[in-house]
């Protein structure tokens, strides 16, 4: 049997306590037509739940959309987690309301990309195929 | 995820290698086989009871998920090591897909009891992927002893769950089932025990009522609970229905599972040769010559196969 070309794999959660999902479901069903297996987990995810589930999806990709402004703390967190699960190679995105002046602070805590309002589903599609560090 | 050794001390400790495992066999080759071989080798000298896959189907929107759910929580409060496969379809289109089955399953991420994986049907052309039969391997192999697999509800005419699964649960909402489709062939026949969810709705008894009195008409009718996974009413008396059917004496799930892999293989197989054949043109010019008379249309498919 031949070895198939997977698909590249997304989680895309909400960690913490706001309650707004358009932005997420917009992007989750942009990435499925863009090609991508994408793994929604709802609204209100603690982020050891996230990580739990990223782990499990064996996910390239976590995006976590955030419109609370809980970013910097909620978003290290992530980060750290999956790296102490063995699970480091996974790139980590964010998305939602983030102020400018924290987006040097959390890309130096590990987050690879900021998509603010305005991204385009095709801008971040092509950001992913570019970025993922898995084959 | 904790990484403690599973009671079956396999090969697969961790959520982490159970996860990357079925990435790996998702993708099929070479290693894929080397990972199902080894949990098979695995599972050879294991002790204890096989695990049992009960496969989850019906239409989208009857509770699927969220019954799924509530049957893990009651099993792993039974004691149960519970994973829980859902399988959701492929865009034929653009080969994404949206897996959404986790929005309806509460997360336990401090139990390492508990294994949830959503995997895409990535072209098989079915409601079931053609690697569910060797994910439940592996997931046995981890050390699992319950394992639902959910697929989209194809209606009549999928029964690839009724292959790999032990058992099969029909999930029906509460305007389900009238009484000529309970007559009808197909994913009723297969089923094993039939539940209407969402009980709490108005409705839900008459749809019992009605999906009862269809299949009575026919001989060894299963039987037809009435469950609400939001409320959590029933869940424990379909629970105790499942683990019931299941003492029965059946196949031994391994072979059907094993079974079932080939299965998919040979389809999977035999739908890259017919692409293979679409795409490089031998396929028109084998029609074209059977137009033609030039070569008789006997021995076509074989060739075909053969690649």
């Amino acid at each position: 049997m031949t070895v198939r070309a997977a698909p590249i794999r997304v989680l895309i959660a909400k960690p913490g306590l706001d309650g707004h999902d358009r932005g997420a479901k917009v992007l989750a069903r942009g990435l499925r037509d863009e090609g991508f297996e994408v793994i929604y987990t709802g609204i209100r995810r603690t982020t050891d739940a996230i990580i739990a589930a990223a782990i499990e999806e064996d996910v390239d990709v976590v995006g976590c959309s955030i419109l609370s402004g809980a970013h910097a703390t909620l978003l290290p967190k992530v980060v750290a987690g999956l790296r102490e699960a063995g699970a480091a190679d996974v790139l980590v995105v964010a998305g939602g309301i983030i102020p400018e002046e924290d987006r040097a602070g959390l890309e130096a805590a590990g987050i690879s990309a900021i998509f603010g309002p305005g991204s385009t589903i095709a801008e971040i599609a092509t950001y992913l195929r570019a970025n993922v560090r898995r084959p | 995820m904790s990484d403690a050794p599973s009671p079956r001390g396999t090969a697969l400790r961790s959520a982490r290698e159970l996860a990357q495992a079925i990435t790996t066999v998702e993708r099929g080759g070479a290693s894929a086989d080397a990972l199902i071989q080894e949990a098979l080798a695995h599972l050879a000298t294991a002790t204890g009871p096989a695990a049992r896959v009960i496969g989850v189907t019906g239409p989208p929107g009857a509770g699927k998920s969220t019954l799924v759910g509530a049957l893990a929580d009651r099993a792993r409060e039974g004691g149960r090591r519970v994973a829980i496969l859902a399988v959701d379809p492929s865009s034929a289109v653009s080969g994404g897909a949206l897996l959404g089955d986790r929005v309806r399953v509460e997360e336990r991420p401090d139990d390492d009891g508990r294994f949830m994986r959503s995997i895409a049907t990535r072209g098989s052309g079915r409601s079931l992927s053609h690697a569910a039969a060797a994910v439940s391997l592996l997931i046995e192999a981890a050390g699992f002893d319950l394992v639902f697999i959910e697929t989209v509800g194809a209606g009549q005419a999928d029964l690839g769950i009724a292959q790999l699964a032990d058992l099969v649960l029909l999930v029906e909402g509460p305007e389900g089932g009238d009484e000529v489709q309970a007559m009808k062939a197909g994913l009723l026949e297969s089923a094993d025990l039939v539940v209407v969810n969402k009980g709490d709705r108005p409705g839900a008894d008459r749809a019992v009522e009605r999906i009862r009195s269809g299949l009575a008409l026919g001989t060894d009718a299963p039987e037809v609970l009435l469950t609400s996974a939001i409320e959590g009413s029933g869940v424990t008396e379909l629970l105790r229905a499942l683990e019931t059917a299941l003492l029965r004496p059946g196949r031994d799930g391994r072979v059907r599972r094993v079974a079932a892999h080939l299965a998919a293989a040979v389809e999977s197989r035999a739908a890259e040769r017919l692409r293979a054949a679409d795409e490089d043109g031998r396929l028109d010019a084998l029609a074209r010559g059977i137009v033609d008379g030039a070569r008789p249309l006997r021995g076509a498919v074989d060739e075909l196969l053969q690649g």
